[in-house]
């Protein structure tokens, strides 16, 4: 569902050689499954999951999302494979303040085409699913940081996408938060989605299919979760 | 997301435009008075030939020369050409003041109100509140609207001229030119206002060395001409054909009008120049702003899939929302504020602001396109950047 070979990702430095913050990453992650990124902050997780999900260009390396090769597309065709292919899940919810949770969650069908009463009543069915209902006209400074998460997560999945990306989903959640979106992906791994999530907790790799652990601007495999599902 | 969330979400960038737009919306006014005003005696002098007698006389208003006399109006009148000639008599109101010919001094005018006024363009005076001047009205008076709004004066009230009172029976409309300073009245008090302020006339008259009628005392003539004539043509026919008048060719003393009037036209482009830059300035800087705020949520719909163009499509609708808004409500200020100003002013029987629909409609287009695009050139700089990169930025 999602594979990526020699991916090379460089920063320009303020003085002298360009810095090869990704440096020839392979990964492959099948439809079902979970993978986990662990690493350091600035190893270069979030940068990994902005190239896997077309959010960044790669200098270099192929990325093939859905079978379509998309590392070498346009920028509109990138926008329109993204909204096709990905859903997203950031650490810092990245709501948009001057929508409601119900509109926030709308906003990811606006761009597919996926509008009108049956998305509202897919992201109603959605937002109750995850005990935010009731807080579907309340605009995110409204919300706790569980519930924006929970809205977030909602956001990411609305066009049931092929491929999800989390970064550092629980970063800013306590416990409890966490563990409900930590299941949440899983539950989207299990029915059928890539799902790729980079994080420091050590409890984000419960039930993960694939481990990884970001060193030095390369992806080295981990050890599997030990209750994981059989790959 | 409805038009009205757009709007509250955008409330300071909505204001910020509306402060631009209203200082071009006033200094625009400010122009407009000063056209109107300009044109108003551009149309008036092109609409009719304006005859004098030849010499020096009273020379008053947009006449400058000696006696007229009942003689010249017929030799007039039977010029090929001529559809009319109405004998006038203008005066300053107060001759202690300066005669130079301008079109703010208030000024007694007496019509012959036997004939129709042959000006092509003013064919009546435009009465606001009362009525007009008819044939045999003695002693009644018209007065334009600043002269009457100076003096607090209504349709019903008395003026004193020359020790006679009159009765103001109407008040003309606002026409931001000569006549809102004008008092209207028949020309035999005209004539008789003449002789009372006139101390070498009423000598003259009374030695009963000059043979002079009382229909010989007029200061000039509005001479109409027939359809298909050449005005400036037959201008210059009457100042051929009668001898002893001082006949004024219409393109030129509109000519003369303008570029007596040259100052205003510079310091009218010189207004307009600066309102557009600096309200255009604010405006633009307003917008793009607005725009540069929101790169993160611009990061996060294109994470979600918005093409460049729907990006586009929609920030182009929420900044021409934003900048409709803001350019009504700038128009609104300036107009309060302007209405507020001239309310002021009107005491002293002045009006700073024009607000013509050209103006406001003009403004609105201007704000509209320029906000428009403001927010496509900041959209543009917005797409170039990858939605990480935006994300990033607007953190």
């Amino acid at each position: 569902m999602l594979e990526a070979r020699g991916l090379v990702k460089a920063y320009p430095a303020p003085a002298g050689a360009p810095i090869r913050a990704r440096d020839g990453v392979d990964l492959s992650v099948a439809a079902g499954r979970l993978a986990v990124v662990l690493g350091p902050s600035g190893c270069g997780k979030s940068t990994l999951l902005n190239v896997l999900g077309l959010l960044e260009d790669p200098d270099a390396g192929d990325l093939v999302v859905g079978g379509e090769r998309v590392s070498g597309l346009g920028r509109s065709a990138r926008s329109r494979a993204r909204g096709r292919y990905v859903g997203f899940v950031f650490q810092s919810f990245l709501l948009l303040p001057s929508l409601s949770a119900l509109d926030n969650v709308l906003l990811a069908g606006r761009y597919v085409g996926r509008t009108g009463p049956e998305a509202r009543r897919r992201a109603r069915e959605l937002l109750a699913q995850f005990g935010v209902l009731e807080r579907e006209h309340h605009h995110p400074p409204q919300l706790s940081g569980g519930e924006q998460q929970r809205v977030a997560f909602c956001r990411a999945v609305l066009n049931d996408p092929p491929v999800l990306l989390a970064d550092e989903p629980t970063g800013n959640l306590d416990d409890a938060n966490g563990r409900v979106i930590l299941e949440a992906l899983r539950a989207r791994a299990q029915a059928g989605a890539a799902v790729i999530v980079v994080s420091h907790r050590a409890d984000a790799v419960l039930g993960a299919d694939a481990v990884y652990r970001m060193r030095q601007g390369r992806l080295e495999p981990g050890p599997p979760d030990p209750g994981g599902r059989a790959r | 997301m409805s038009i009205a969330r757009v709007l509250r979400g955008y409330a300071f960038t909505i204001a910020g435009i509306a402060i631009g737009v209203a200082g071009i919306v006033a200094l625009g006014a400010m122009a407009e008075r000063i056209v109107r005003f300009i044109e108003g005696g551009d149309r008036f002098v092109l609409g009719q030939i304006s005859v004098a007698g030849a010499g020096m006389g009273m020379g008053t208003g947009f006449t400058a020369g000696g006696l007229l006399p009942s003689a010249g109006l017929r030799a007039i009148a039977a010029v090929p050409g001529v559809a009319g000639v109405q004998a006038q008599v203008m005066l300053p109101l107060n001759p202690s003041t300066s005669q130079f010919m301008t079109l703010t001094q208030e000024l007694v005018l007496g019509l012959d109100l036997s004939v129709d006024t042959p000006n092509r363009y003013y064919p009546r005076l435009p009465v606001g509140e009362g009525r007009a001047l008819r044939p045999g009205d003695r002693r009644v008076a018209l007065v334009g609207s600043a002269f009457a709004a100076s003096r607090g004066l209504r349709a019903g009230d008395r003026l004193p001229l020359e020790g006679e009172a009159y009765e103001i029976v109407g008040v003309l409309e606002r026409t931001l030119t000569a006549p809102d300073r004008f008092v209207v009245v028949s020309i035999e008090d005209a004539r008789e206002q003449w002789i009372a302020k006139d101390r070498l006339l009423r000598t003259v008259l009374a030695s009963g060395g000059a043979a002079l009628t009382a229909a010989d005392l007029n200061t000039g003539a509005a001479v109409g001409w027939r359809d298909g004539e050449d005005p400036d043509a037959l201008a210059r026919r009457i100042a051929e054909r009668v001898p002893g008048v001082n006949v004024q060719i219409p393109s030129e003393l509109s000519r003369l009008l303008r570029s007596s009037t040259a100052f205003f036209s510079a310091l009218l482009v010189g207004i307009g120049v600066l309102a557009l830059v600096i309200g255009g300035l604010s405006l633009a800087n307003t917008v793009a702003a607005a725009v540069f705020e929101r790169i993160r949520d611009f990061g996060v719909k294109r994470a979600l899939g918005a093409t460049d163009l729907q990006l586009g499509g929609e920030v182009l609708v929420e900044a021409l929302a934003v900048t409709l808004a803001g350019g009504a409500a700038g128009m609104a200020l300036a107009v309060l504020l302007g209405l507020a100003v001239d309310g002021w002013a009107a005491r002293t029987g002045q009006q700073l602001f024009f607000f013509s629909g050209r103006l406001l409609g003009g403004a609105l287009a201007f704000s509209v396109l320029l906000g428009a695009a403001a927010a496509v050139y900041a959209t543009l700089r917005v797409v170039r950047l990858s939605p990480a990169e935006a994300i990033r930025r607007g953190a």
